[in-house]
């Protein structure tokens, strides 16, 4: 996978860190301090995840490739009916 | 029939086709019954009918040609059943074999462009049911049948070529269920390879706009049936790979016959496959049908809605686990400092109750409850201007006889630590604990 999926949060990444924050604050060598900051960080990404749920609205593109190579998505109207047989276009 | 008789062009008297004997068009003309004999003394005046003398003999490819009509004309195309024998591709691309039964044989030709079209070569052996026209090859005086396409019992033609791939690519380890990569659980952005078109396309958005409004989908258009398609779909998905912007993608056509469904039979979609690297599920056809890219892929499934409602999760339930997240986090915070009575923390935990009650549905309520998370943690309570006192191992301080005379201990504050040495003690009349309690 390259970086350019990478501007969306990834919902199961801030899952991942969110679970290593729970696991250092069920362990007792932390001080209170270390432990509210883990704590903030948590709502943190809490709020993130929440966030990539709330955003976006079905967005539908189709990949075109030019001649030369380069890529382009272009939004894209599904159709609502029978497009036809197969293939065409 | 009478013994004695020796036809010449009629049937003979054991001929078994059913249709030939009245029907017949060409059927023997009058003067060809003439008995042979008469031929011994010709007339020199009137030369004798076609055939009926050796002055009038019929030239060999005048005869094949009547013949090659007469038997065009009895049949026309039909299907012919029987075993393949001596299945021959020629050079030109023609194969050559025979069918035949536990009695007869037959020759048969099938052209390069209708070979072209067979999923597989049958193998000898096999009892097929072959379509084509029987005639006779002038060139060679032989009776055969063209043929144009050949059905094998049970769609074995297609059974054979799937079987040979399927191998071939067992044989490479590709098969290999330990190849197989999870799906995404939450993919961000999900490639589909399919024609932009098709109702699989049609399906699969509805199903994502309607479980995972936040997933955007990417079409990689391309033909899935016809010729050319294989290709089309193994470029389609090349796409998506250089693109490279997918989390997830998913190879899928509606349903159709094994014909229409070919193309995700075919090698070059299997390799197309087996190079992603991006996980990929495959959805082609309905339930019962399983092609090779269905094998290959990292999951099936049996269609393509299907597919979609297995890479997208529904949001309630993303919303769910964060709930039960936020409420993990408060637990495990309120656990750590389990003998603490601190109003921020107790907070804290009536907070977890209320985010299980409030947030219940989609758009915002989620957010606003991590916000309102936020401002009743510890660290919103300190800022109100509360203070929490620590020991030097940072453990809460909640009693007074916790505290030594001229000891040392810490305030932690909004933006930092006191640090503070203990004067005096002195207990809190009963009336300030129970205010505490609230």
């Amino acid at each position: 996978m390259s970086d350019a999926s990478d501007q969306a949060p990834n919902f199961e990444r801030l899952m991942g860190d969110l679970e290593d924050i729970v696991e250092r604050l069920g362990g007792n060598d932390l001080e209170l301090e270390e432990a509210l900051a883990l704590f903030e960080r948590g709502v943190g990404c809490l709020r993130d995840a929440g966030k990539f749920l709330d955003g976006a609205e079905g967005r539908v593109e189709e990949l075109i490739e030019s001649a030369a190579g380069d890529f382009e998505a272009i939004g894209f109207e599904v159709p609502d009916h029978e497009g036809g047989a197969a293939g065409g276009g | 029939m009478s013994p004695g008789q020796i036809p010449l062009f009629g049937d003979p008297p054991d001929e078994p086709g059913p249709t030939r004997s009245q029907t017949e068009p060409e059927a023997p003309p009058p003067d060809a019954v003439e008995p042979a004999a008469a031929s011994v003394e010709p007339v020199a005046s009137e030369p004798p009918p076609p055939g009926t003398a050796p002055e009038s003999a019929i030239p060999v490819t005048e005869l094949n040609e009547r013949a090659r009509r007469l038997v065009e004309g009895a049949f026309g195309n039909v299907w012919v059943g029987g075993e393949v024998t001596n299945w021959g591709p020629h050079r030109s691309g023609h194969c050559y074999f025979s069918l035949r039964d536990d009695d007869a044989q037959l020759s048969c030709v099938m052209f390069r462009s209708d070979v072209q079209r067979l999923p597989a070569h049958p193998a000898d052996g096999m009892r097929v049911a072959a379509y084509g026209r029987p005639t006779i090859y002038g060139a060679r005086g032989s009776y055969q049948l063209v043929v144009r396409d050949i059905r094998a019992e049970g769609e074995g033609l297609w059974k054979l070529a799937f079987e040979k791939l399927k191998a071939k690519l067992a044989a490479e380890g590709l098969l290999d269920p330990a190849r197989k990569r999870a799906i995404p659980r939450v993919p961000r952005r999900i490639g589909v390879v399919t024609s932009r078109s098709g109702a699989a396309l049609r399906d699969i958005v509805a199903v994502v706009r309607r479980r995972a409004p936040w997933a955007r989908v990417l079409v990689s258009d391309c033909r899935v049936q016809g010729d050319g398609s294989a290709e089309s779909i193994a470029m389609a998905l090349d796409r998506l790979v250089r693109h490279g912007a997918c989390d997830v993608i998913v190879l899928t056509r509606g349903g159709g016959s094994i014909e229409d469904l070919w193309a995700f039979n075919e090698e070059v979609v299997a390799r197309a496959i087996c190079a992603c690297p991006v996980p990929t599920i495959s959805a082609v056809g309905h339930e019962i049908d399983v092609t090779i890219a269905d094998l290959v892929a990292d999951m099936r499934a049996p269609t393509p809605s299907a597919a979609a409602e297995a890479v997208v999760p529904e949001t309630e339930v993303l919303q769910q686990v964060l709930r039960s997240r936020a409420g993990v986090l408060v637990q495990v915070l309120r656990r750590r400092t389990r003998h603490g009575r601190e109003r921020a923390l107790r907070a804290a935990s009536r907070l977890n109750e209320r985010m299980v009650t409030t947030v219940r549905d989609r758009r915002g309520r989620l957010e606003r409850a991590a916000g309102r998370l936020d401002a009743l943690s510890p660290l919103g309570t300190l800022r109100r201007g509360y203070a929490v006192p620590l020991d030097d191992e940072g453990r809460v301080l909640r009693r007074v006889d916790e505290f030594q005379p001229g000891g040392t201990f810490r305030l932690r504050v909004t933006d930092g630590n006191i640090h503070c040495r203990t004067e005096s003690r002195s207990e809190a009349p009963e009336s300030a604990t129970a205010g505490e309690t609230t």
